[in-house]
């Protein structure tokens, strides 16, 4: 983190935001409006695990997507395509490492968007 | 709504339900629908007395695969004819001039509808076991409309082989999302792989599932939501009602949430729908989290685009993750027992 910029940083603002939206603002709200609040904190939760996804765990599944693929260009569109095609089907060379690969990515994607989700919920 | 929409569509119901001297005494928005909105109206007729109606209209941007209400209002009554629980449909308006766009209006019917209060609910339809052979029962009237239909020609050919047309209707829908989706690649790939043989088509509802279900605490009340109905195989609504994303944490209550899933098929029975296949009905699960998957993708497609800027339509696709790890674990458990079988 740079000390160049104020703190807090953009990680604690939004949790000090989702806390006020839950803690202060929902219990005060009407109950049509309890919806659009549990959104915007909700809303918030997904940014602040966002912004706070590793690069470098992106970098490698990319990375990964590239040597099944063979494309160093857009890989996970070029794995998309190739699961398609069936070239990544049980019984093929690829089958294994893709199925992995996807295990990681979805993990990923759920730490981000569903974290509830890793916990078994 | 203000004053001369309202008089327009006073005069216009005053037309079509045949009594000049109807007025319309309270017209309110109705909570819900992503798609449409709903309007409860209260009439009061020349005679005196009232009645509470629900009108139906679209929202600005709707989703592609989704009916128009002039549509839907033909789905309602065939349904309604076939002896499903429906709200009574009463009339369509094709004209939008009246209210800027097509409309339908059907009798206004109680009950909840609202999935996580529904799955919660112990005296749902009168008791879980009860409120799933009733959903089994409408489904198996729904599925006993067959085609060919001259009053449903909206709906086209049916498919000779709907599992593929399903399939190929999902890459369609991938090819349109912004970015790719390899894992959501993966379970179309295991469904196209595992596609079980043709079945001759019937009308299936395609989004019956709790939340678009009204209950009371004795009976199902209505089936809602006709938009996406279409020609397929009966398999798709046991799946995609039975499917774990659409049981609303209730897991243990495979029929939605709601009830066991023996009573749903011991009902489904009961109003003479054929035994369903568990394989069959094992694949459509799986194709449900990849048609809702696609769905939010194309829901949240709305919001990016700038077309509908709205909270809701921008957190949709985030449930897209939870839904490629079910999958994921789905297909792998699978492949693992077609792997041990072979």
């Amino acid at each position: 983190m740079s000390p160049a910029l104020e703190r807090p940083d953009a990680a604690e603002l939004l949790a000090a935001a989702r806390a006020a939206v839950l803690d202060d603002l929902l219990p005060a709200l009407p109950e049509p409006h309890r919806l659009v609040a549990r959104m915007v904190a909700n809303a918030i939760g997904i940014a602040s695990r966002r912004i706070a996804v590793n690069p470098a765990r992106l970098a490698a599944v990319e990375a990964r997507a590239a040597a099944l693929t063979g494309a160093s260009d857009e890989p996970l569109a070029a794995l998309a395509t190739l699961i398609r095609r069936g070239a990544c089907d049980p019984g093929t060379d690829r089958h294994r490492a893709t199925a992995e690969l996807l295990a990681e990515l979805a993990r990923l994607r759920c730490e981000t968007s569903a974290p509830k989700t890793l916990a078994g919920g | 709504m203000d004053d001369a929409r309202r008089e327009r569509l006073r005069a216009w119901l005053a037309h079509a339900a045949g009594d000049p001297a109807l007025g319309v005494a309270t017209a309110e928005r109705l909570a819900g629908g992503a798609i449409q909105q709903n309007w409860g109206l209260t009439v009061r007729f020349g005679d005196g007395r009232e009645d509470r109606w629900v009108l139906r209209t679209d929202n600005a941007a709707t989703l592609a695969a989704s009916h128009g209400r002039i549509e839907e209002y033909a789905l309602l009554r065939a349904a309604h004819d076939a002896g499903v629980t429906v709200a009574t449909p009463l009339f369509a308006c094709p004209d939008a001039e009246v209210l800027g766009a097509p409309f339908l209006v059907m009798r206004r019917v109680d009950g909840i509808a609202a999935a996580h209060r529904v799955v919660k609910w112990e005296a749902v339809g009168g008791g879980r076991e009860q409120a799933a052979r009733a959903m089994g029962r409408e489904l198996a009237r729904i599925h006993a409309i067959r085609p060919p239909r001259q009053d449903l020609p909206f709906l086209g050919t049916p498919p000779d082989d709907p599992c593929l047309a399903f399939c190929e209707a999902q890459e369609r829908a991938l090819d349109a999302a912004r970015d790719p989706h390899p894992i959501l690649e993966w379970g179309l790939r295991h469904l196209r792989r595992t596609a079980p043989a043709p079945l001759a088509a019937v009308l299936c509802h395609n989004d019956f599932r709790t939340g678009n279900i009204l209950w009371t605490d004795t009976h199902l009340a209505a089936v809602l939501d006709w938009e996406f109905a279409a020609w397929g195989d009966p398999h798709a609504d046991l799946g995609w009602l039975c499917a774990r994303c659409w049981r609303f944490g209730n897991l243990a209550m495979e029929a939605g949430g709601v009830g066991p899933r023996a009573a749903l098929y011991a009902g489904y029975r009961e109003a003479g729908g054929e035994l369903p296949d568990p394989e069959r009905v094992a694949w459509w699960e799986l194709a449900a989290h990849l048609r809702w998957a696609t769905i939010a993708l194309a829901q949240g497609e709305r919001h990016l685009s700038g077309r509908e800027p709205s909270l809701e339509l921008a957190l949709t696709p985030h449930i897209v993750p939870e839904l490629e790890w079910h999958l994921l674990a789905e297909v792998a458990r699978r492949e693992a027992l077609a792997e041990r079988a072979a």
